[in-house]
């Protein structure tokens, strides 16, 4: 399968566009300003404003309160502690699960390397529950394994399962990041090290271990977010381990009380944005891997059995680990209760795609169709400007662009109920209908697609931003000189060349739409049924055979697409006379 | 001014006669960059129609930066530019009739060389047919028919830049601006690419700016050379002239090598050909050529090219002194040798052509130095 093409879940930061003195000195044209006008008004509807309403939000008398409350209150303040200590603990497993992954990937030689690699990533394409709620069945108070098998009472939910499972999740970040940095270190230096007498193991500690250091430090940290944001799996595994996400869910699902959700949910917003700071910065003085010239030479494997027998034995065991997951999730779909009633049956299956959950099937499929184009092409023509055009502000617009991913999904998900509930009126005018909530026009459907676009856009925006650097401007200025606008440059040089990457982008961005909860969550409506949210309510009321159908219908969608993008990719890259 | 402006769109881009060209006072001060000297500090030139004018200097010089302002790519912080009376600051680079071939060629590499070549015929909306003849005139003539299909990745180095070489001309510019463009390529590959840009430009007689740093480039292929320095003009001159009578120190320095001789002017006379001097050098006495803004008591310096000095045994001596110097070095290059002799004015270095066998100079061997007078060339010293 083609999950290689998969770019991390969250891409750190490109290096920004490098410095060039001579570019950027020419005029915009008309249209490109229009262009740039026009991007800017889609992302401060999309981006800027619902976080403009969660600030106001959670700055009212009510959020003010809260605020305070979460940093006296000793309920609240437990809370807060139990968001960093998950955090931490996710932060540090999942960097060492990827690294020990990356590292066998990389510098070690085993049958079933490329199947590892699959199996790595296939936590990437799946819903989050999958793997929470095969976790339930497999180790929960009567798990097949703990209980069944073991024979022991055994309490999964809490900080533990929660670790495990965010862990599990959210691994496959760190393990590309860290095999994409241990590959481009040059051999050379392994080399220049071993001729002045290191040994194999001193190598590892005293160069490979400090290369590694950013990466290292860039994954703890946006694993840390992304555990802190993550929504689903509190809801479904945390039990009485409550962390500022699940919190804000129920302030506003539960007790109605937006503007403390609000309030919990800037909390949230705090440190994804520092992080995603720190991770741009970070991006443009990392300059450890491979400083001068190309890599040469060849990279020396680890041979020695004192490395590779643990390494394998741990990487292995937790592959085990996740294929059992999925494997519990497959068979779950196909039977009645997992490890209570195992008798096989097609009942879960029939009640997925008949009814309402063909329907949620359906629409979700549809709205993360029409969303995908649309976060494609919008960051594409945001990575044109960002690289090409503008040169004064193009950090401002990048960073902008890059707001849809940095911001937790929780975070979104409260700001679009609170900024598009209700029609947006300045003065006596409508500005916009209401485009959230049940009351919205298209029932809701609307604000759903722009928040697959604002999410899924970053990684266009990217992928976009990484394949422009490498054409040379040139080319766009031979076509200008020409006598082709700008506009007419970008339709048919700029966007011919990185439609590979587009395309990439685009997966990436379905995949993500598909399989996203936290933001949904909290502007689905009875007309509009997403999948992520039917699964969530399936698994809540303990149906975890349809649960596990839902999810193994969302695999094998999601691949599907993926499957299908990649022949069009490969299709289209011989080059063509078009007279 | 109004007319002209609003016809630019309807009249086509191409099929139009040379050019004349008036950069004047163009000046770029890139933003951010105040306070420090200019990347192009006020340039002025009239470049004929048809013309061929080379922009010469070391990197830095400006000399880049003035092109992509002529071509629409940067914007002057000041000054004019006019193409035959017309305004071409306020055109985008797209609405200038002109084209320019790149030092990397940027070719567009997922259109075919048909492609590529017909791009800008294709923007102008000319009729299929149309497009056909000029591309298949231009493939043709630049020896690229049979490559018509081929893709740019799969062309060698040399073939790209002709696919380059025709796609901006078959726009038929008023202008073409070349970007060092054949500093990608091997030394034998650019001398021959070099007699064929200049064949071409020839033939078709269009205007042409050309951006090098490769003085040989500049010699052969120009009309007129333009020594840039620091954002400035040193001279602009024929290759001729900036060779053997170059404005200032600079300039003969950078193109082609010179021994500078320290020397003062006894006695300055002005005749129908320009100045000539009277000096006194390595010992003897020279009547010379000198630059217009000499006078006497200028602080000068002598140049005599390497070619330009003339060996002869000196059996009776055994000192450096008057006319006397002693070789210190000898390279044999085949074509030539070259020497570096020591002189009572300092270390002179001399090229002998075609040195018959045997002949060459050991080093410590004694030599009278002198030179041809009517080749030296008296300027102003550097200060």
């Amino acid at each position: 399968m083609s999950l290689d093409t998969l770019p991390p879940a969250t891409l750190p930061a490109v290096a920004p566009p490098r410095k060039e003195s001579r570019r950027g000195g020419a005029k915009l044209d008309t249209v490109t300003k229009l262009v740039i006008a026009g991007v800017v008004l889609i992302l401060m509807i999309l981006i800027g404003y619902p976080l403009v309403r969660i600030l106001t939000q959670a700055f009212t008398v009510e959020g003010l309160g809260t605020l305070q409350d979460i940093f006296s209150s000793s309920a609240n303040r437990t809370v807060l502690v139990n968001t960093v200590i998950l955090g931490v603990l996710v932060g540090i497993v999942g960097t060492a699960v990827g690294f020990a992954f990356a590292y066998a990937q990389a510098r070690l030689d085993f049958r079933g390397k490329r199947l590892l690699h699959l199996i790595a990533l296939l936590p990437i394409v799946s819903p989050p529950f999958a793997v929470a709620t095969a976790v339930i069945t497999l180790f929960g108070r009567s798990g097949l394994i703990t209980n069944k098998l073991l024979g022991q009472d055994y309490n999964i939910y809490g900080l533990t399962g929660l670790t495990l499972v965010l862990s599990l999740s959210f691994f496959p970040v760190a393990y590309m990041n860290l095999l994409g940095m241990l590959r481009s270190l040059d051999p050379a230096t392994d080399e220049a090290a071993l001729s002045l007498g290191a040994n194999r193991w001193k190598i590892f500690r005293s160069v490979t271990i400090p290369m590694l250091i950013p990466g290292f430090a860039s994954c703890f940290l946006l694993l840390f977010v992304e555990a802190i944001a993550d929504l689903a799996n509190p809801l479904v595994i945390g039990g009485d381990f409550t962390v500022l996400s699940s919190r804000a869910y129920i302030a506003i699902t539960g007790e109605y009380d937006v503007a403390s959700g609000a309030a919990y949910s800037l909390v949230l917003l705090v440190p994804g944005l520092l992080v995603f700071l720190i991770q741009r910065y970070w991006a443009e003085r990392r300059s450890v891997v491979s400083v001068t010239g190309k890599p040469s030479g060849n990279i020396t494997l680890l041979r020695s059995p004192l490395g590779r027998v643990p390494l394998l034995a741990a990487v292995f065991a937790i592959a085990t680990l996740i294929i059992a997951i999925y494997v519990t999730v497959f068979v779950g779909a196909f039977t009645a209760i997992l490890g209570v009633n195992n008798t096989f049956t097609l009942a879960n299956y029939r009640y997925v795609l008949s009814g309402i959950g063909s329907d949620a099937m359906f629409t979700t499929t549809i709205l993360a169709l029409i969303a995908t184009p649309i976060a494609g092409a919008l960051g594409m023509i945001l990575a044109w400007l960002v690289v090409r055009k503008i040169r004064r502000g193009r950090g401002a617009l990048d960073f902008l662009g890059m707001l849809g991913l940095a911001v937790p999904g929780t975070v979104l998900g409260i700001g679009y109920a609170v900024a598009f509930n209700r029609p947006l009126i300045i003065g006596n005018i409508q500005l916009l209908p209401a485009l959230a909530g049940g009351g919205a026009i298209f029932g809701g459907a609307l604000a759903i697609v722009m928040v697959y676009v604002i999410r899924s856009m970053p990684s266009g925006q990217r992928s976009g931003i990484a394949s422009l650097q490498q054409i040379d401007p040139a080319i766009d200025e031979a076509s200008t000189s020409l006598g082709a606008s700008g506009f007419r440059t970008f339709w048919s040089i700029t966007l011919p060349l990185i439609r590979p990457a587009l395309l990439s982008g685009l997966t990436y961005a379905f995949a993500r739409a598909m399989t996203t909860l936290s933001p949904i969550i909290f502007i689905t409506t009875p007309q509009t049924k997403i999948m992520t949210s039917q699964i969530l309510s399936e698994v809540d009321a303990g149906r975890f055979g349809n649960a596990f159908a839902y999810c193994t219908i969302l695999i094998a969608i999601v691949l599907g697409v993926i499957g299908l993008m990649n022949l069009i990719i490969r299709d289209r890259s011989a080059p063509t006379r078009t007279s | 001014m109004a007319t002209s402006l609003s016809t630019t769109r309807e009249t086509p881009r191409t099929a139009s006669p040379a050019g004349s060209l008036q950069l004047t006072d163009l000046v770029k001060q890139y933003p951010g960059s105040a306070g420090t000297e200019p990347a192009v500090a006020g340039i002025t030139l009239d470049i004929r129609p048809g013309e061929f004018l080379t922009l010469l200097g070391p990197s830095g010089c400006g000399k880049t930066t003035t092109l992509r302002m002529i071509a629409g790519f940067e914007t002057p912080s000041h000054g004019t530019l006019t193409l035959d009376g017309e305004d071409m600051i306020a055109l985008t680079p797209d609405k200038r009739p002109m084209a320019m071939v790149f030092q990397s060629y940027a070719l567009f590499p997922h259109m075919s060389v048909f492609d590529n070549v017909a791009y800008g015929l294709r923007l102008q909306r000319f009729p299929r047919k149309r497009v056909q003849e000029e591309v298949d005139f231009a493939l043709a003539s630049m020896s690229l028919t049979k490559l018509a299909d081929r893709a740019p990745n799969q062309l060698s180095g040399g073939q790209q830049q002709r696919v380059a070489l025709a796609r901006a001309m078959v726009m038929k510019p008023k202008v073409l601006l070349f970007d060092e463009p054949l500093s990608n390529l091997d030394a034998k590959l650019r001398v021959q690419m070099r007699t064929e840009i200049r064949a071409l430009q020839h033939k078709l007689g269009i205007t042409s700016v050309y951006v090098t740093h490769d003085q040989d480039e500049a010699m052969s292929l120009s009309d007129r050379i333009v020594v840039m320095r620091q954002g400035r003009i040193e001279q602009v001159a024929t290759p001729d002239t900036v060779y053997r009578k170059p404005a200032s120190v600079f300039v003969a320095d950078f193109i082609g090598r010179a021994n500078f001789l320290d020397t003062t002017i006894d006695t300055l006379v002005t005749d129908g050909g320009g100045n000539r001097a009277t000096v006194r050098a390595l010992g003897a006495t020279y009547v010379v050529p000198a630059h217009d803004a000499l006078v006497t008591g200028s602080p000068v310096c002598l140049m005599v090219r390497p070619e330009s000095v003339a060996l002869s045994p000196a059996p009776e001596s055994r000192e450096v002194t008057g006319s006397y110097g002693r070789v210190l070095k000898s390279v044999f290059y085949g074509a030539w040798v070259e020497y570096e002799i020591e002189t009572v004015d300092g270390n002179v270095t001399a090229v002998i052509h075609d040195p018959a066998p045997g002949d060459i100079l050991a080093s410590g061997t004694f030599v009278q130095v002198s030179f041809e007078q009517d080749r030296a060339w008296l300027l102003p010293a550097d200060d």
